[in-house]
C-alpha cells in the first residue's frame, strides 16, 4: 500500500478506541501504576504541560507574600491564619483542577474529503467518565496547517458524570496537499481561575486536502460523443434501462448483483445497464516540471483535473485515470476517484520526463483527456489531442 | 456544541446574577468588620449597609447611575482620600480604611466587570484581615471563614460567566437582560441545578481546605524577623470602658452597665485564688469640686518611667512554685492593666511601652491596646493590703524646673460648715484614732446603716457651690460603689487618714470549660485604700454594702472553694469558653507552642504505639493459647462447619446473591433504569475504552448488548456475561 493509501485511510475518519486520549488516560488502566504516574508527572510534567498564574493568581501571590511577610515581621497568628486560609486554597484550586479534569477523555474526529477553499468541521469528542462530579470550564486550542495561530473553542456547558459532548471546529483549507489537524492544547481555569493549567495534547490526524474544484469551460466537441461499437465502460452504470447481464467485476456495487441468476449459474452476475454504454474517458495527468513552470498554473492543472475527474465520474464517463507514468487504473467505484483525488492531493511537478509505456496507453485509445498550459495562466484539456475545455 | 444534559445547567443570565448577589454578600461582610475597628467611619457603613441589599435586589438600578459619577468618582475618591489623610497624619490607617469603604462603595452601586469584581475580593480581604490584627477577635475566625467560603463561590462563579462567555460580543450601552432579576425564580433554578452530591463535596473539600489551613497554621515555621506590629501604631486606641486616668464620679456605674468581657484569666495554681478577687487598675487620689481624681504627680510619676520593654520588675520577692497567671485583656478595656496586687515580674508578648510606678503600683501602657494584649505574670501577691509608700516622692520636672507636689491625701478643700459636718459625722462613728482597721469598719458600719445601695442613686440638689458626697451623706438616699467609696475617703481623711479611691474590677466568674476566671464590664467597681502606718501599708477597704470591709473574712475560703463559688455554666460561659480558646491557642500559638505540639503530638503516637503492641502482644497469646488447647471432634466440627458456611456464603453471593440482588432492585433505582443494564452498560463502556479490535472481547460485547439493550426475558445469566467481561479485560491488560 503507498504511503497516499495509509494517510487517505487514516483520513477516512475511522477512528479505533484507542483514539481516546486525555490527563493519564492509559496510567487509569493500572491502579497501581496510577498513583507512581501521577507523582512522576508532578517531578516530570508532560511534554506542553504548564502552569501560569493568570491575573487574580499573581494577585493572590503578591497578596500571600505580602501578609507572609507582615505575618514574620509582626508574629501576629491573625496573618498566619490568612496566610495558611490563602495557601490551603492555592492548594484546593490545584485539587479541584486535578478531580476536574480526571476522568475526561477526548479524540479528534476528522470527516473527509477535506477540499482547499471549503469549510470543514473538525469535532472533538468528550466524554467524562466521573460517576459523581461534572467537568467545567476547559477549552481546547486547535490547529492545522495554514492556520497561523491555534483557535480556541471551549467547553461552555457543564459536562455531566458519565456524559459525553463533542465540540467543533470548522476550518478551511488553503493549501492541496498532506495537512495536520492537532489538538494542540488542553487548558483550563477552573475553579477559581488562579492558575492557567495546559495540558500539551498530541492528538494529531494526518489528512489530505484534495485541490479546489474549480470554474472551467467546455468546447463543443465532437469528442463529448456518444460511444461507439465496443467501447464499454468498465464499470456497471447507475442509470438507464436494464440492458443485459454480464460476470461481476472488482469495483462493481454489491446492490448491482443478480442474486438469482448468481445462483442459478453458480457465479456472481451483475445487472447491466444502459449508461455502462455511454463514451469513457481516460483521464491522463502529466505534471512535468518543464511544462508547469508557474506554480499557481499546476494547482489550477491539479484542481482543473480532479474537477473534471469528479465531473465525469458522477456522469458515469470516467473509465480510467493515470498520473504520469503510472499505469492506467479503471475507476470502478467511489474508492477508485478517491484515490485519485488523494493522488492528486499530493502531485508534483516532476523532472523525469514522461516516457509512455504500453500498458499505460492501453487504456488511453479512445477519449483521452490530457492537460497542457494555455497561455501563462490557464489549463487546456485537450480529448485526443483535440481542446475539449479550459479553465 | 451539542450536549446531552442529565440535570438542568444555570445559563449565563442565572449565572450572572448568581455572581452580582455573591459580590453584594461579600461586600456587606467585609464591610461590616469596621464595626471592631475604631475609625469614624459611621456614616459610611450606614450608607454601604443600605446601599449593598437595595443595589443587590435591584441590579438594574446600577446602570442608571449617570455617566458623570463614573468620570468623577476616581478624582473625588482621591481628593477626599488626600483631606482625609492631612487631617489625619498621625492615624494614617483610618483614613485608608475609609478609602477602601468608598471603593466598595463605588463598586457596589455600579455595573461591575471581572477587574471589577476582584477589587471586590481584594479590598475585602483588606478589611476583614485589618479588622483581624486590630480587634483579635474570635468574630474574626468566623468572618475570615465565611469570606474565603464566599470568595471562592464568587471566583468560581467568575470563571464559569468567563468560559460561557468566550467568543460571544460584547453588549455595550444597554441594560444587559439579567438585571432584570426575579429572585425566587433564581432560588428555584439553583435548588433543581445544584446535585446534592456535588454540594455535599463541595462543602467536604471546604471544611478541607479549613482544616489544611490549620494544619498549615501549625506546621507553618515561626521565627520573628522584627517585632513591629504596623497596623496598631497606625491608629490610636481609645478606652472604650472609661477605665482612665480622667474617670469621674459615676463612670464605674457606667461602665457597669455593659455585660461585656473585660479580661479572662487563667492560673497555673488554683489555691492561689484569693477568697476576694479585686482586680486593681487605677489611684484617684486628689479630691477637688467634688471628684476625685487622679493628681497631676501620680500621672507624671507613671510617664517618666516609660519604656520600651517586654518585662516589667515588680517589688514582690520571687518564690519558689509561684504561680503563674495569664491576662487576657480585651480591646480598648483600658491602658491601665488589672492586677491583684504587687507582683515579681509581668512578661508581655513582644516589646511594648510600658510603664511601672513602684509608688502607686499601677502598670501602664502607652496607648490603650487595639487588639487582645496578653501579659503573664509571675510572684502575685494576692492579699488586701499593699506595700506601698504612703506618698509619692517629690519630682522635679525637667522642663521648668518645677517641683510637683503631691497632693495631700488628709487634708479637704471642703466649705467650713461641711468640715464641721464631717468631723461631727467623724465623732459620730466613734472609731479610736491611731486603728484604720477599727474606722473602716465603724465608717463603713455608719455608712451601711444610712444608705442602701442602689445604681440608681440621686444626690438632694443642694447649693451649687455644696460638696455633693457631703450633700449625698447629709441625705441618706441609697448609693452606689463609688458615692459609698467617696464617702468613706472623705470621712478617713477628717479622722487623719490617708485615704485614695481605688478602682477596678471586683469579682469575676469561674468557666470550668475554659478554666479561666472571667470578668466582665458589669463586675467594674470602686473601693478606698487607706495608709496603715504601723503596717506601713496601704489596706484595701471596701465600704459598698455586703462587701468584707477590711481583709479578708474570717474562715475564708481560698483557691477551689471560691472557684466552686463563683462558677458559671451558662451559655454565655460556653461561648466564652470558646473566646479564651481563640486567645490560648491561636493567638498566643508560638514556636514554643509548636515544640510542644511535636512533642505532645510524639508522646501521644508513642503511647498508642506502645498500647497496640500491647494489644497485639495480648492477642497473639490469646490465639496460640486457642490453638495449643485440645482439639476434641465436636470443636473441630463446629469450626469447619462454620468455616465451610462463610465459603459457600461468599460463593452463593458472587453466583447468584448479587444478580438477584440486582435484579431486585430493578427500576428502583434512578431514572429507572434496570441496575443490569446499568451494570451492563459499564462493562460495555470499558470494552470500548480497551484497544479495538479484540477478538475475545467480541463475543462479550455482544452478549452484554444483550443485556444492555434486549429484552429482559432474553437475557443470559448476568454474573456470568460480567465476570467473562472483567477476565477477559483482565487478561488484555496482562
Amino acid at each position: 500500500m503507498s504511503t497516499a493509501e495509509t494517510v487517505s485511510s487514516d483520513a477516512r475518519g475511522v477512528a479505533a478506541a484507542t483514539d481516546w486520549n486525555g490527563v493519564g488516560f492509559r496510567g487509569a488502566r493500572n491502579r497501581s501504576r496510577r498513583w507512581s504516574r501521577l507523582l512522576w508527572s508532578l517531578v516530570y510534567p508532560q511534554r506542553g504541560q504548564r502552569i501560569l498564574p493568570t491575573v487574580p493568581g499573581t494577585l493572590l501571590i503578591a497578596v500571600s507574600l505580602g501578609i507572609g511577610t507582615a505575618a514574620y515581621n509582626t508574629s501576629s497568628n491573625i496573618l498566619f491564619i490568612t496566610l495558611s486560609l490563602l495557601l490551603a486554597c492555592l492548594v484546593s484550586s490545584g485539587v479541584l483542577s486535578w478531580f476536574n479534569l480526571k476522568g475526561v477523555t477526548w479524540r479528534l474526529r476528522v470527516t473527509p474529503p477535506l477540499r482547499v477553499g471549503r469549510d470543514h468541521a473538525v469535532m472533538l469528542e468528550l466524554r467524562n467518565a466521573k460517576r459523581v462530579l461534572p467537568t467545567y470550564g476547559l477549552w481546547f486550542d486547535f490547529m492545522a496547517t495554514g492556520v497561523a495561530k491555534p483557535v480556541r473553542r471551549a467547553l461552555a456547558w457543564r459536562l455531566d458524570p458519565e456524559g459525553d459532548t463533542h465540540i467543533e471546529w470548522t476550518f478551511c483549507p488553503q493549501k492541496r496537499g498532506a495537512a495536520t489537524v492537532e489538538l494542540v492544547a488542553v487548558g483550563s481555569l477552573f475553579p477559581f481561575g488562579f492558575l492557567r493549567k495546559i495540558i500539551g495534547s498530541e492528538l494529531r490526524r494526518e489528512v489530505l486536502v484534495w485541490p479546489a474544484p474549480v470554474e472551467y469551460r467546455r468546447f463543443p466537441l465532437v469528442s463529448w460523443r456518444q460511444p461507439g461499437l465496443g467501447e464499454q465502460k468498465a464499470t456497471v452504470g447507475q442509470g438507464g434501462d436494464l440492458l443485459a447481464l454480464r460476470p461481476y467485476a472488482q469495483g462493481d456495487s454489491q446492490r448491482a448483483v443478480h442474486w438469482k441468476a448468481s445462483a442459478r449459474l453458480r457465479r456472481l452476475v451483475v445487472r447491466q445497464f444502459a449508461t455502462e454504454m455511454q463514451a469513457g474517458f481516460s483521464l491522463w495527468v502529466q505534471t512535468a516540471a518543464e511544462a508547469w513552470t508557474r506554480p499557481e498554473q499546476f494547482e489550477l492543472l491539479c484542481s482543473f483535473a480532479a474537477t473534471l475527474a469528479e465531473d465525469l465520474f458522477r456522469s458515469g464517463r470516467l473509465a480510467s485515470v493515470a498520473l504520469n507514468d503510472e499505469p492506467s487504473h479503471p475507476v470502478r467505484s467511489v474508492r477508485d476517484l478517491e484515490l485519485f483525488l488523494d493522488r492528486l492531493a499530493l502531485a508534483v511537478p516532476v523532472d523525469q520526463p514522461y516516457q509512455p509505456t504500453t500498458s499505460a496507453g492501453a487504456g488511453r485509445r479512445f477519449n483521452l483527456l490530457t492537460f497542457a498550459p494555455d497561455g501563462a495562466r490557464g489549463v487546456l484539456a485537450h480529448v485526443d489531442g483535440k481542446p475539449a475545455a479550459t479553465a | 456544541m451539542s450536549m446531552e444534559n442529565r440535570r438542568p445547567q444555570l445559563n449565563l443570565p442565572e449565572l450572572h446574577q448568581l455572581k452580582w448577589l455573591l459580590g453584594g454578600l461579600l461586600a456587606f461582610i467585609a464591610v461590616w468588620t469596621v464595626v471592631y475597628m475604631d475609625v469614624q467611619a459611621w456614616l459610611l457603613l450606614a450608607l454601604l449597609t443600605l446601599a449593598i441589599p437595595v443595589m443587590t435586589a435591584k441590579p438594574g438600578l446600577a446602570m442608571r447611575v449617570p455617566r458623570w459619577v463614573h468620570l468623577l468618582a476616581f478624582p473625588v475618591l482621591l481628593s477626599v482620600f488626600a483631606v482625609d489623610l492631612l487631617s489625619h497624619l498621625k492615624e494614617p490607617l483610618p483614613p485608608v480604611i475609609r478609602l477602601a469603604l468608598m471603593l466598595v462603595l463605588y463598586r457596589v452601586i455600579t455595573p461591575r466587570k471581572r477587574r471589577d469584581d476582584l477589587q471586590i475580593i481584594v479590598l475585602g480581604l483588606f478589611l476583614v484581615v485589618v479588622g483581624g490584627v486590630l480587634s483579635v477577635s474570635i468574630v474574626f475566625a468566623v468572618q475570615i471563614v465565611v469570606f474565603t467560603a464566599c470568595a471562592l463561590l464568587f471566583l468560581l462563579v467568575i470563571t464559569l460567566v468567563n468560559g460561557m462567555e468566550e467568543g460571544l460580543p460584547l453588549a455595550a450601552g444597554a441594560t444587559p437582560g439579567w438585571m432584570h432579576v426575579e429572585w425566587r425564580r433564581l432560588a428555584h433554578r439553583l435548588r433543581e441545578c445544584v446535585d446534592w452530591r456535588v454540594a455535599v463535596l463541595g462543602g467536604l473539600l471546604f471544611a478541607g481546605v479549613v482544616g489544611l489551613s490549620a494544619v498549615l497554621f501549625m506546621a507553618i515555621p515561626r521565627f520573628e524577623l522584627g517585632n513591629s506590629l504596623f497596623l496598631d501604631r497606625l491608629i490610636t486606641g481609645h478606652t472604650k470602658t472609661g477605665f482612665s486616668e480622667n474617670i469621674q464620679f459615676g463612670d464605674v456605674v457606667d461602665i457597669q452597665q455593659d455585660t461585656g468581657v473585660a479580661l479572662s484569666v487563667d492560673v497555673s495554681d488554683r489555691s492561689q485564688v484569693p477568697s476576694e478577687l479585686y482586680w486593681r487598675m487605677l489611684v484617684l487620689d486628689e479630691y477637688a469640686k467634688g471628684s476625685f481624681r487622679m493628681s497631676a504627680a501620680v500621672k507624671y510619676s507613671i510617664d517618666r518611667v516609660s519604656a520600651q520593654n517586654s518585662r516589667v520588675q515588680g517589688e514582690a520577692p520571687p518564690l519558689a512554685n509561684e504561680s503563674v497567671w495569664i491576662f487576657y485583656l480585651e480591646t480598648g478595656t483600658s491602658r491601665f492593666l488589672p492586677l491583684l496586687g504587687g507582683f515579681n515580674e509581668i512578661a508581655f508578648e513582644g516589646e511594648k511601652e510600658v510603664a511601672f510606678s513602684r509608688d502607686t503600683g499601677l502598670v501602664m501602657l502607652r496607648q490603650t491596646p487595639s487588639k487582645m494584649l496578653a501579659y503573664r505574670l509571675e510572684g502575685m501577691q494576692t492579699g488586701s493590703s499593699l506595700r506601698l509608700p504612703e506618698k509619692i516622692a517629690q519630682i522635679k520636672v525637667a522642663s521648668d524646673k518645677q517641683e510637683l507636689k503631691a497632693p495631700s491625701l488628709t487634708a479637704l478643700d471642703l466649705h467650713a460648715d461641711e468640715m464641721a459636718k464631717l468631723a461631727a459625722w467623724v465623732a459620730e462613728i466613734g472609731a479610736p484614732r491611731g486603728s484604720p482597721v477599727e474606722f473602716a469598719r465603724g465608717a463603713s458600719r455608719w455608712l451601711a446603716k444610712r444608705h442602701g445601695y442602689s445604681l440608681q442613686s440621686e444626690i438632694a440638689p443642694g447649693r451649687a457651690e455644696a460638696d455633693p458626697l457631703v450633700r449625698w451623706m447629709d441625705s441618706g438616699s441609697p448609693g452606689h460603689c463609688e458615692l459609698f467609696a467617696g464617702a468613706f475617703a472623705l470621712l478617713a481623711r477628717t479622722a487623719g487618714y490617708p485615704t485614695r479611691l481605688a478602682l477596678g474590677f471586683k469579682g469575676g466568674s469561674w468557666n470550668a470549660r475554659s478554666e479561666s476566671i472571667t470578668i466582665r464590664n458589669s463586675d467594674a467597681h470602686a473601693w478606698c485604700e487607706i495608709f496603715d502606718a504601723a503596717a506601713g501599708a496601704w489596706l484595701r477597704v471596701d465600704p459598698t454594702p455586703g462587701s468584707v470591709v477590711v481583709g479578708d473574712p474570717a474562715n475564708a475560703s481560698k483557691g477551689e472553694a471560691v472557684l466552686a463559688r463563683i462558677r458559671d455554666d451558662s451559655w454565655a460561659a460556653r461561648f466564652e469558653s470558646l473566646r479564651v480558646f481563640w486567645y490560648r491557642r491561636i493567638v498566643n500559638f508560638d514556636q514554643q507552642s509548636q515544640v510542644r505540639l511535636v512533642r505532645n503530638a510524639k508522646k501521644l503516637a508513642d503511647e498508642r504505639l506502645r498500647a497496640l503492641k500491647k494489644t497485639l502482644r495480648a492477642e497473639l497469646e490469646a490465639l496460640k493459647g486457642w490453638i495449643a488447647s485440645p482439639w476434641d471432634v465436636r470443636r473441630a466440627s463446629a469450626w469447619g462447619l462454620a468455616a465451610a458456611g462463610i465459603a459457600c456464603g461468599v460463593v452463593g453471593w458472587r453466583l447468584a446473591g448479587r444478580g438477584a440482588w440486582l435484579r431486585w432492585r430493578g427500576g428502583r433505582t434512578r431514572g429507572g433504569v434496570d441496575p443490569v443494564r446499568r451494570e451492563a452498560g459499564r462493562w460495555l463502556r470499558k470494552i470500548s475504552d480497551s484497544e479495538a479490535g479484540i477478538s475475545d472481547l467480541a463475543c462479550v460485547r455482544t452478549e452484554l448488548e444483550k443485556l444492555r439493550y434486549g429484552r429482559s426475558a432474553n437475557w443470559p445469566e448476568p454474573m456470568g456475561i460480567f465476570r467473562r467481561a472483567k477476565r477477559a479485560l483482565a487478561g488484555r491488560r496482562r
